[in-house]
């Protein structure tokens, strides 16, 4: 009998610490014919368990373009993701997906792309954005705009500093006003301010945006400002998940399964939601 | 369609055959809270006179607590073993507020990815569903598509005769083979026999328009239609896991000793606060207007969208067990009269 | 005397409260469900009746009733449970205007052949002219009688072995179904956030196994040893038909055997959980 509920086994192989509450981990399936029935697409999600506490939800962090291990980014709020730090390098956890849609990346092909990302939300553009570079020709113009509340809440500071190294590349990271430390070299403004002063150009463009509903809703008339289309737009959701398989009725907005039709979706297709999210 | 004939004293030789062949029979408890399991074949009773059981039949496919998988750790390896859904069972004298909610509830888990423990479990299981002679104020099945007499979701339908003597309709081809095999129990009958008996079933007094609540609904989700139900809604799950349309589940791990133990789907319910809460303490629905707004379009908009079903079979149940009897019949019939 | 219409438009009228929670008639004959009104137009469906079963002072201790002035309608047994709430600093006195009810006890159950007899908890009643009101009202319904069946049960559990009790309390738990019903509609349930509800660490278990039935049910009384006044809200709202009441009125009579309290008498005496005493008594736990 098939059973949707039952994960795959993954070994930490690797844990780097963000932030003080973000940690990554690097995972390897258990098992090397569950390695190679496994692909995904940049965008989507999984959820991962420690046995005898529970399932949570993440993204997968790492791009479809480097399969040898799978990354996931979480910060540290409940039941899970406290156990989750409580586990070492060679340790066991459950892993089912992928679930959900993910970013047009076919469709972004040829076009400018701006990404823009506040504190966690780094961690589904991550994946979109090394995808991306990982096939640098096939794309225009990249902006790549992340904030988070202090110097020490930025994540991936190893690639923020690569990205910034990168000639074809534009990236500008900044803090909140107040987060910034003495020799802090980058921007200090809210995401939405800085959007505004990077002003990216949004003919032929498309924008990722993720981060803090409070970051998202400022950013999106900023976006609109900069002449962004609203099909062009393209966030994701999280709202609470259980089964990630459109079974549970956790995610549900009116009639949309979020982790079925979503995570990712357009502001085109956010503003015709009931407000639920 | 295919009529029998068989007596209450050959309903209990069945019932006795079938626990004697291992099958699991489950019928409502004598107190009709909820369906149990019928240990002695001469306690077998049908009441279609009876109110719904308070609590519904769903958990024959969609237990409260389901294991999916087992886990034994060791050190930092684990290992899974498939959990196996039960054997054999039928259930008794199912109203068809109770038996139509198996194939509504089998849309959602089964759209897309597949759900075998609700699969398995429903193959597993023979429906004898009973024409209902019951109704009250709280009872609907004739405005949401069904009736007391509706045979859908049963295998074998009944209808009662006299005390002694029902009739027996072999709806499926699962029960059409299940009174083959039982065939000496079976007498020959026909419609002429059920007809008059079938006839004289009024069914419920509450009429409302389904379309109507539908297109109500489309067009107000920005509403201060629920404020008075979210005045006195507790916020305790009896409306939804007495509900035999209600799936909504939780998944949860349980550790039964140091190194095993089990993960499962439990019943979760959409008028619980913490339901949709976020970390950040972001809750999409964070009162419980909202909630029970979700429970109406859940039920009469948002399913009918997706699986072309009303998520509910009109039996009442809800309303007749919420401890301050919010009345979801009367609510949708008051939306009803609002186009 | 005012009828229950009537002194609810003179609360408004003389601006005695912003809301009213009070009874107004459900769907079928016989019964009755909560209700709250705002102003004087909205009084007129207000009803009072033996078939006023439901506690409305559950809402009392509602975020969005904290802070407002409210004026309910409460029996004698909900009024216990209202100074009970007044004696655990939950609401204010000055915050509540109480239409105290004169009581002749209410059905056993909104239907069936429970409806014909009178609940249980009306049988030993000592409140049944309220003990602490801002104005009283009569309840016109005739006196019910019945049995106390459970007062039987009780005893008959008392004399039971361990073993026997256990058996019991094991095939009761089996059917709890964990919809937390009986916490909801228990006034003195008023945690923000219940112990069944916290996860790190997990105390009770959520799944509604034999185990996790067990530490709920077991839990639930614990919290309201000394606390339950005795309305039954929980017993009448369970789905599973659970008779939780054998447990809480067990609390409630070594409460008041061990320790000579009774909850919701008095708002100013200090309350039996919330206060230590040297002389506590320990030789009644078995
Ligand atoms: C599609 C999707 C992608 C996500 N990606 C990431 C990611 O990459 N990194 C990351 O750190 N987090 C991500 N989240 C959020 C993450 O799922 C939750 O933070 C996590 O499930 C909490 O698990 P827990 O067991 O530790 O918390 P619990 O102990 O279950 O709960 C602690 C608190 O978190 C709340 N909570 C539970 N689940 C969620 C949820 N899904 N969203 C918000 N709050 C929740 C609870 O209400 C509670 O208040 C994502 C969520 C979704 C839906
Ligand atoms: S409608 Fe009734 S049963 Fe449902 S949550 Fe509200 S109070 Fe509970
Ligand atoms: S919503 Fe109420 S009436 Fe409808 S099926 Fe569920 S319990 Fe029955
Ligand atoms: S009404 Fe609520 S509990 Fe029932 S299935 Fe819908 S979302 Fe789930
Ligand atoms: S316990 Fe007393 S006050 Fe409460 S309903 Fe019964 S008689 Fe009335
Ligand atoms: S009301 Fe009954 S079934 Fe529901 S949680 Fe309480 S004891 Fe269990
Ligand atoms: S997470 Fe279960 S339905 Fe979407």
């Amino acid at each position: 009998m098939e059973n949707i509920y039952k994960p795959y086994l993954m070994e930490i192989k690797e844990i780097i610490d963000e932030t003080v509450d973000t940690r990554t981990l690097r995972l390897q399936f258990r098992s090397e014919e569950d390695k190679k029935r496994f692909s995904f697409k940049a965008g989507q999600f999984a959820e991962y368990s420690v046995f005898g506490e529970g399932e949570c939800t993440f993204c997968i962090a790492s791009p479809p373009t480097r399969m040898d291990f799978i990354e996931c980014s979480f910060k540290q709020v409940g039941k899970v993701t406290n156990a989750l730090r409580r586990l070492n390098v060679g340790d066991t956890i459950g892993f089912r997906g992928p679930y959900g849609n993910w970013f047009p990346v076919e469709e972004m092909k040829g076009k400018n792309i701006v990404f823009i990302a506040g504190g966690i939300g780094l961690a589904p553009v991550r994946s979109v954005i090394l995808n991306v570079l990982d096939r640098r020709k096939e794309f225009k113009d990249i902006t790549i705009i992340y904030g988070a509340r202090s110097v020490g809440d930025l994540v991936y500071k190893r690639e923020l500093r690569e990205w910034q190294g990168m000639s074809d590349v534009r990236t500008v990271v900044t803090v909140d006003p107040g987060g910034e430390t003495p020799d802090w070299k980058g921007e200090i403004g809210f995401v939405p301010t800085i959007v505004e002063k990077a002003a990216p150009k949004s003919d032929n463009a498309v924008s990722i945006i993720c981060g803090p509903p409070i970051m998202i809703k400022f950013t999106l008339p900023v976006m609109m400002k900069l002449g962004f289309k609203e099909e062009n737009i393209i966030t994701t959701l999280e709202n609470r998940m259980k089964c990630g398989l459109g079974k549970c009725g956790r995610c549900n907005i009116g009639n949309i399964y979020v982790c079925k039709d979503g995570p990712v979706f357009s502001y085109s297709q956010l503003k015709v939601l009931p407000q639920e999210y | 369609m295919e009529e029998y004939i068989i007596s209450l004293e050959d309903l209990k030789k069945l019932a006795d055959n079938l626990i004697k062949e291992g099958t699991d029979l489950f019928l409502p408890s004598p107190d009709n809270s909820r369906f149990v399991r019928l240990k002695k074949a001469d306690e077998l009773k049908l009441a279609p006179e009876a109110r719904p059981s308070d609590i519904s039949a769903k958990q024959a496919a969609f237990p409260k607590c389901d294991p999916v998988l087992f886990y034994k750790r060791d050190k930092s390896t684990v290992e899974l073993k498939d959990a196996e859904p039960s054997a054999n069972q039928v259930l008794f004298g199912l109203k068809p507020c109770d038996a139509a909610a198996f194939g509504i509830m089998n849309k959602v888990f089964n759209w897309d990815y597949k759900d075998n423990f609700f699969n398995k479990r429903l193959e597993n299981t023979l429906v004898i569903g009973l024409a209902c002679t019951y109704s009250d104020d709280y009872c609907f099945c004739t405005s949401v598509g069904l009736s007391p007499v509706s045979e859908t979701g049963s295998d074998i339908f009944l209808v009662r005769l006299s005390d002694a003597q029902f009739a027996a309709r072999a709806v499926t081809d699962k029960g059409i083979q299940f009174v083959k095999k039982y065939s000496q129990l079976f007498a020959k009958g026909d419609s002429s026999k059920s007809k008059p008996a079938l006839e004289s079933i009024k069914g419920p007094a509450r009429k409302f328009d389904s379309k109507k609540v539908k297109d109500w609904l489309d067009k107000n989700f920005e509403t201060d239609f629920f404020n008075p139900v979210g005045d006195t809604c507790l916020g305790c799950g009896q409306c939804a896991f007495v509900c035999p349309t209600c799936h909504c589940f939780d998944i949860v791990d349980e550790d039964y000793s140091y190194s095993e133990g089990r993960r499962m789907k439990n019943w979760d319910a959409c008028q619980f606060s913490l339901f949709t809460l976020h970390a950040s303490g972001h809750n999409p629905r964070d009162n419980q207007a909202k909630r029970y707004r979700q429970r109406v379009n859940h039920k009469f908009k948002y399913y009918i969208d997706r699986f072309k079903e009303i998520l509910c079979t009109g039996c009442g149940r809800c309303s007749r067990g919420c401890p301050v009897t919010i009345d979801i019949g009367s609510i949708v019939t008051k939306i009803g009269n609002l186009t | 005397m005012a009828d229950i219409i009537s002194i609810a438009r003179g609360v408004f009228e003389n601006k005695k409260a912003d809301i009213l929670i009070g009874y107004t008639k459900a769907t079928s004959e016989g019964r009755t469900r909560p209700v709250i009104v705002r102003s004087a137009d909205e009084v007129q469906n207000l009803v009072l009746n033996s078939s006023c079963l439901n506690n409305l002072a559950t809402y009392l201790t509602r975020k969005e009733n904290k802070g407002k002035k409210v004026a309910i309608v409460a029996k004698g047994c909900d009024i216990k449970s209202i100074v009970q709430l007044i004696a655990e600093s939950q609401i204010k006195r000055e915050n509540v205007y109480i239409i105290g009810v004169k009581c002749n006890g209410v059905k056993r159950s909104f239907e069936g052949e429970d409806s014909k007899k009178i609940a249980e908890k009306c049988l030993n009643c000592n409140v049944r002219t309220p003990h602490l009101a801002d104005e009283t009202v009569d309840m016109s319904d005739e006196g019910l009688t019945g049995k106390d069946e459970k007062a039987e049960l009780i005893e008959k559990l008392d004399s039971m072995s361990a073993e026997e009790r256990f058996a019991f309390w094991e095939e009761q738990f089996e059917k709890c179904i964990k919809c937390y019903a009986c916490r909801q509609a228990c006034p003195l349930c008023y945690c923000e956030r219940c112990i069944a509800d916290k996860s790190m660490p997990r105390w009770v278990e959520s799944s509604p196994t034999k185990r996790g039935n067990f530490a709920w049910n077991i839990v639930r009384a614990f919290h309201l040893s000394g606390r339950c006044i005795g309305c039954n809200e929980c017993e009448r709202v369970c789905p599973a038909g659970i008779p939780l009441s054998l447990l809480n009125r067990k609390m409630v009579m070594v409460a008041k055997s061990e320790f000579g309290y009774e909850s919701g008498m008095s708002a100013d005496a200090p309350t039996l959980i919330g206060t230590y005493d040297l002389k506590d008594k320990e030789e009644f736990i078995k």
